[in-house]
């Protein structure tokens, strides 16, 4: 066990809870400033984009932008800081590049998918490592594709099913190992338990695995390093911590486990400024604060004399129960350690400081 | 008949009166006096005293000892005065009956009335209790409140500290960037000037100084992302992966708990396709396998894909016996029919395909289709046009969108104007 003391621990402390008029799908902080953004779909089927500032104890709504169509997932992973353009799938199956001071015509828009996209992320924009900008989105037709912002209409890497395969809805997505310019890796969570990793550099699958449960959301702890450690949240409570630096021919990436909650893990979101801890949201309405510790080697060889990973241990730093709804989003802000938005199906958008983050 | 006990003794004061009452060895106990403001009884049995007392005593304060084979009662009487007696005289039978009626009824109704106020005292007691406790736990309450109200403040403050320094930073950033646009501005428009002055061809002074004030705009960013824009790699070749899943048969997602019920089930659907027809006793020589009209399905699929016609439809004829309730074994045993010529079995068997998938649902939309078309194929092989289109017609409406359905029934509607024309 960590040497986490009860008055020690950290707190989870609620700052602000906003009352919203319609069902928030994501919501993302602004990088660089103390301005959030909520994203979701009002009653009227209609797509609704706010933008809120934080202002003492309350929250400020700047702007507030409709679509034609409800919006699932938006990302600000692949802009440049000046810039801050925000990526956002719909519920039909387009991606769409916004700028945020003239959101009448998206800067890129493309129907990438035939279905709701379910997730996006973005890698190479705010100053975050090197190479390319990309988005990759992971839609219920299957289908996982990454784009390039500069290339209209097709993508520049698509991962489909096999001609005559029934297809899996693909639920999450992420980037990783993206530390120079040609390395970087895809991770895609389905919804009958399937874990891929593709490799874009060799264009490839590198490693697949079935974790017994659909996946709700994938994450890499940083995606700008050589890949180190990925969570994969799933139904049924259990999330699986996979220890990415060695890979064993036959057996995978070591990993370890833990069942949290009885309910579903919607989210796990690593604290940017401390890529040991991250944090879990749940069907239940609750967060867990997590911290992986490694173990004394990372590696050994097993009998055929192989490298094979050695996963670590978990340990609960504290948990609170915020809502009766499920908890879908989750964001740190990367410029204020500590400092989270979420948001829950009771319509509420919370931003939430997490307390003594520095003693851990 | 009670034995009364008469050798008691008294002596009065003026507010109280002191009565001696031996007892032939007998115990008593308190249950065995009853006392009221105006009757004394002691039944002991078989022994009784009983005294209609000359006036009231205040029976609540007065006592009884007992003790010494004698009960030495101290009776506190009501009005200071001295008693002739300590009974009274004169109490005729009637009298007697009533005062002691009477003296029985006030005691109940004393007994009662101290139930209760022991009730409300008990009641009470409880209530304050609980507010006690209650206060405790607020108390805890609060502190563990209040401890949580200062985290608060102290962390909202620090929050407010860092978006004003935000705000601040972008405020000098900015300021910053003013300032040197100034700077870059003032030498290039010395510069322009200067081109101007020195009658340089105009067009070859403007795209200079254009130049140049874009190469100013650039230095001025802060973070100098346009110099890095310009060593972006190009965007990546497209290429496609093609994945496989793990196979799951539902069209949910897969959940642990759900496991065990969704293999039950596949088992009986499993089961029920089996049992269907399995009395055969031609069939005992059969390997397992060969009794199970999915695989038997399969295998005649592979062969027809193979060009094994015959084959396949001996595969399905089994399969048939065994399980005449497959609509698709009757539809691929069509296409065989088809592919072999035998068009009126063809036709047959569509017929009975197009029985068995009676409940017309979206789901069975694909092979209602097929079965449509294989048996207009049919009959436009046997010239029968008009049925032909007939079923060509009933496809298009399952499934308006296939052109080569269209096609196909634009041609056999030719083919029918044709020879409507030529008889």
């Amino acid at each position: 066990m960590s040497a986490a003391l009860g008055a020690e621990r950290p707190q989870v402390v609620s700052h602000v809870q906003q009352a919203l008029s319609y069902t928030v799908f994501d919501c993302k902080w602004v990088p660089r400033s103390a301005r959030l953004l909520c994203l979701g779909s009002a009653a009227r089927g209609t797509g609704v984009l706010q933008l809120y500032e934080l202002h003492g104890a309350r929250l400020e709504l700047l702007r507030e932008i409709e679509k034609p169509k409800p919006i699932k997932c938006g990302t600000f992973g692949a802009t440049s800081l000046q810039q801050r353009y925000l990526a956002t799938g719909d519920f039909d199956g387009n991606l769409n590049i916004w700028n945020l001071e003239a959101p009448e015509i998206p800067v890129y828009s493309v129907k990438g998918h035939k279905e709701i996209i379910n997730s996006i992320d973005g890698v190479g924009g705010l100053g975050i490592g090197e190479g390319a900008p990309e988005i990759v989105t992971g839609s219920r037709d299957g289908t996982v594709k990454v784009w390039d912002p500069r290339q209209n209409d097709t993508p520049v890497a698509n991962m489909e099913p096999v001609q005559g395969e029934s297809k899996r809805d693909c639920w999450t997505v992420a980037f990783g190992n993206a530390y120079n310019q040609e390395e970087r890796v895809v991770c895609a969570g389905y919804d009958n338990g399937d874990i891929k990793l593709f490799d874009l550099k060799t264009m490839s699958l590198r490693w697949e695995t079935n974790i017994k449960n659909g996946v709700c959301s994938v994450e890499f702890d940083r995606k700008d390093i050589n890949m180190n450690k990925l969570v994969a949240t799933s139904l049924e409570g259990k999330f699986h911590v996979f220890d990415m630096r060695t890979q064993h021919p036959t057996k995978g990436f070591a990993s370890v486990s833990e069942k949290a909650q009885k309910s579903t893990i919607w989210q796990v979101r690593h604290l940017p400024q401390n890529r040991d801890i991250f944090m879990t949201s749940g069907g239940s309405g609750s967060l867990h604060l997590w911290k992986y510790e490694y173990p004394a080697q990372r590696s050994k060889k097993d009998s055929e004399g192989s490298e094979m990973g050695v996963a670590g241990s978990l340990s609960l730093l504290q948990n609170v129960t915020l809502s009766t709804q499920p908890i879908s989003s989750l964001d740190w802000s990367p410029d204020k350690k500590g400092l989270c938005v979420c948001g829950a199906f009771d319509q509420t958008v919370r931003v939430l400081i997490v307390t003594k983050l520095n003693k851990i | 008949m009670p034995v009364w006990l008469r050798e008691h003794s008294w002596r009065q004061t003026l507010t109280a009166v002191y009565l001696s009452l031996p007892l032939r060895g007998a115990r008593a106990t308190p249950a065995n006096i009853f006392c009221s403001e105006q009757y004394l009884k002691v039944s002991i049995p078989p022994f009784l005293f009983e005294a209609v007392l000359f006036a009231p005593i205040d029976d609540t304060n007065s006592t009884a000892k007992i003790g010494n084979g004698n009960i030495f009662f101290t009776l506190y009487k009501k009005e200071p005065a001295l008693w002739d007696s300590l009974t009274l005289a004169n109490a005729d039978k009637e009298k007697l009956q009533y005062l002691r009626e009477n003296a029985v009824l006030k005691a109940q109704e004393k007994a009662r009335e101290e139930a209760e106020a022991k009730k409300i005292t008990k009641q009470e007691h409880k209530k304050y209790a609980l507010e006690a406790t209650m206060k405790v736990e607020e108390a805890e309450r609060k502190r563990i409140e209040d401890l949580k109200e200062k985290e608060r403040q102290k962390v909202a403050k620090e929050l407010e500290l860092w978006k004003n320094q935000q705000k601040d930073g972008d405020k000098y950033k900015s300021i910053q960037k003013k300032e040197e646009l100034h700077q870059e501005i003032e030498p290039l428009e010395e510069r322009k000037n200067e081109n101007m002055n020195k009658t340089r061809i105009p067009n070859e002074g403007h795209s200079k100084t254009r130049l140049k004030s874009i190469r100013g705009h650039g230095s001025c960013s802060i973070f100098s992302q346009n110099l890095k824009e310009e060593q972006l790699p190009a965007p990546r070749v497209a290429a496609t992966i093609k994945v496989n899943f793990t196979p799951r048969v539902f069209p949910t997602a897969l959940r642990e708990s759900r496991v065990a019920e969704e293999e039950e089930w596949l088992h009986k659907q499993a089961e029920a396709r089996r049992i269907i027809n399995s009395d055969l006793s031609d069939l005992e020589d059969l390997k397992q396998e060969e009794k199970n009209p999915d695989w038997l399905k399969d295998k005649g699929n592979k062969m027809f894909a193979m060009g094994d016609y015959l084959g396949a439809v001996n595969a399905y004829n089994l399969a048939v016996r065994l399980n005449n309730k497959l609509p698709l074994l009757y539809l691929n045993r069509a296409a065989c029919h088809l592919k072999l010529r035998n068009l009126h079995k063809a036709i047959e068997d569509s017929s009975k395909a197009l029985e068995l998938l009676t409940p017309p649902v979206p789901d069975n939309e694909n092979a209602r289709v097929k079965a449509h078309v294989r048996r207009g194929t049919a009959f436009c092989q046997l010239e029968l046009y008009t049925e032909g289109l007939q079923d060509y017609e009933a496809a298009l409406k399952i499934d308006p969108r296939n052109k080569i359905l269209e096609k196909d029934a634009e041609k056999i509607r030719h083919l029918i104007q044709g020879t409507m024309q030529s008889s």
